[in-house]
């Protein structure tokens, strides 16, 4: 356990030495800053009476717009957009632990002492999340905290985008690792994990694709991917829907909660699993 | 109580991934260590050394035969719980000062912070680096370097340090530090399995050595067992009679006159009491008879060239 420990410190000490932990939080908080001050709003008993985004003034209408109402509709079409910059931040801060892991002159040293493989590339694995759930509290906490400033509504929902968020991390990670572990190549990790995540979008059209495909046994193809492979799309879609609560649209409130977690959640597991056998296998 | 140290019949094949021809690094390979014994591993590029460390420390897997440490099998991580090791060509993270990868790699062998902090300032000063201890390794020369990879394999005071030229890169006096540290090591029960291609350095640290050649022991043995030749003598001796001289080469011998001495060979050591009583019974005076021994250079290029000449003769 204090190996375990070890290891996980390790990663975040590591980041903040490679600039990647600096990086990733100033990013971060230049996109902050931004909506900070390009967000300005004028409330006048509970309705917004005008509002203003990058200086630019917006149409209100005479009665003006119930703020509530507003704030939900805003921070849950903002938690999507937060969903591909929360992800897209965390893969390219973390691609990069498992091939510098495997590099000669550094594997020996940490292979010698007294942890399994297994429970190492695990470490490697938590501290990668625990990066990203850390920039993700940040992102998520300050644009929860300006939205309560700018309009005085309080809707903790949007705060629960992050675990969405943070769990469709933890499914990419799990590829880049196993990526990582066949190729110890940061590159080939993130390009193949990047791709993972567009193809599993475009997979949400599966019946579509399916149906377009001349043979049977390439449509069951293209389902079976899209069973197996994380799904990116309705992940977003749950992000959306976990924020607006019973307000969200009709169209997006439908989707099997259960297969798209549970699936996404076992291509997890499967990805981690592999990457821990290739690893506990490997020669160095 | 098993060895600290054990191999038998260590085999390791690597087939290439696309086809073609495959190499055995290791050909049942024997091998065992006992515990305050400082043990040389010597051999050509590609004879094997770098494999047989590996499989000992569970990096690499073997074909066949096995590998313990302290009789644990060395697939067992609890097996490198009592080993310390300095891989050749180590990168520390450089971003870490000497004090904290002493402090990470202590940990990751299961050693309390509390009794790190006590520690690591005194195996810094004995590795030379105390006034080092909070620069960056990155600032570190290859020397210093290499002993702060020397006081990371010591500190979880392990029973076993397996060292890969740990002399590398170390300047005269610093070479001299580190082969006092290790004998200290040694003295105190720790077997040190040293894999290195300074042959000064292995014959003025090692009590045992084995030389490997294309996988296999070629000779193992202490380094004096060696290093003598067994038929080789010296004799330094006045009123030597010619005709005692020719009856010796009739009867098997070599005798020659060098530069104010005798150099001779013998069938065995009957043979040159033999020689001594005819010369002594002739009215020679005897100064001195000692034998004549190899380096352990001498040794290892007769052991390499005896394998390319063998090479060379299968072709």
């Amino acid at each position: 356990m204090r190996a375990f420990a070890a290891s996980v410190e390790e990663v975040f000490r590591e980041a903040a030495a490679r600039w990647t932990l600096i990086a990733y939080f100033a990013l971060s908080s230049l996109f902050i800053l931004i909506f900070a001050c390009a967000v300005n709003l004028d409330i006048v008993n509970g309705a917004l009476a005008g509002a203003k985004l990058f200086g630019r003034a917006l149409e209100i209408g005479d009665s003006g717009l119930d703020v509530n109402r507003l704030v939900l509709g805003f921070e849950s079409g903002f938690s999507g957009f937060l969903y591909f910059l929360g992800t897209f931040l965390a893969l390219f801060a973390t691609a990069h632990l498992v091939p510098r892991l495997q590099e000669k002159g550094t594997i020996d040293l940490y292979l010698s002492r007294p942890i399994g493989r297994v429970p190492l590339l695990l470490s490697r694995y938590v501290g990668g999340l625990l990066l990203a759930a850390a920039n993700l509290v940040y992102l998520i906490g300050a644009m929860w905290l300006i939205v309560v400033w700018k309009t005085r509504v309080l809707h903790p929902r949007f705060l629960l985008s992050g675990a969405v968020i943070l769990f469709t991390i933890a499914a990419l990670l799990a590829f880049a690792f196993l990526v990582g572990v066949v190729t110890s190549s940061t590159g080939v990790s993130l390009m193949a994990t990047y791709a993972l995540f567009f193809f599993g979008a475009a997979l949400a059209t599966h019946d579509r694709i399916a149906a377009a495909v001349s043979t049977e046994l390439s449509a069951r193809i293209v389902q079976g991917l899209y069973w197996a492979l994380p799904k990116t799309a309705e992940l977003l879609q749950a992000t959306v829907v976990l924020v607006a609560g019973g307000n969200a649209p009709d169209r997006l409130a439908k989707f099997n909660a259960f297969g798209v977690f549970g699936s996404t959640a076992a291509f997890a597991v499967a990805a981690l699993a592999l990457a821990s056998w290739l690893f506990s296998r490997k020669d160095f | 109580m098993a060895n600290p140290i054990e191999a038998q019949g260590l085999r390791k094949v690597y087939r290439p991934r696309f086809g073609g021809r495959t190499v055995a690094a290791l050909d049942g390979l024997d091998l065992a260590v006992e515990p305050g014994e400082v043990f040389g591993l010597l051999g050509p590029n590609g004879a094997g050394k770098t494999t047989t460390v590996k499989i000992l420390l569970g990096l690499t897997r073997p074909t066949s035969g096995t590998a313990r440490l302290f009789g644990r099998p060395a697939s067992d991580p609890e097996s490198r719980r009592r080993v310390g090791y300095l891989p050749e060509g180590h990168r520390f993270p450089g971003y870490l000062t000497a004090r904290q990868t002493l402090s990470l790699f202590g940990r990751m062998s299961g050693v309390d912070s509390g009794v790190l902090e006590r520690r690591i300032p005194a195996l810094l000063e004995r590795v030379r680096l105390a006034d080092w201890a909070d620069v960056r390794v990155k600032k570190f020369s290859k020397g210093m370097t290499q002993r702060l990879g020397l006081a990371a394999a010591l500190v979880h005071e392990p029973d076993v340090l397996l060292l890969d030229e740990p002399t590398d890169g170390v300047d005269p006096v610093g070479r001299r530090e580190i082969r006092d540290l290790l004998q200290a090591e040694a003295a105190q029960g720790r077997a040190i399995l040293l894999n290195s291609h300074l042959l000064s350095e292995v014959e003025r640290m090692c009590g045992r050595v084995a030389v490997l050649r294309s996988g296999r022991v070629a000779a193992q043995g202490r380094i004096e067992d060696l290093t003598a030749s067994g038929t080789r003598y010296r004799l330094v001796a006045t009123g030597v009679d010619e005709e005692v001289m020719a009856a010796y080469r009739d009867s098997g011998g070599s005798i020659e006159r060098v530069n104010g001495h005798f150099d001779l060979t013998a069938r065995d050591l009957d043979h040159v009491n033999a020689l001594v009583d005819r010369l002594r019974a002739s009215g020679a005076r005897l100064q001195e008879l000692s034998p004549v021994r190899s380096s352990l250079e001498d040794v290892f290029v007769g052991l390499v060239r005896g394998d390319e000449h063998e090479r060379a003769s299968v072709a």
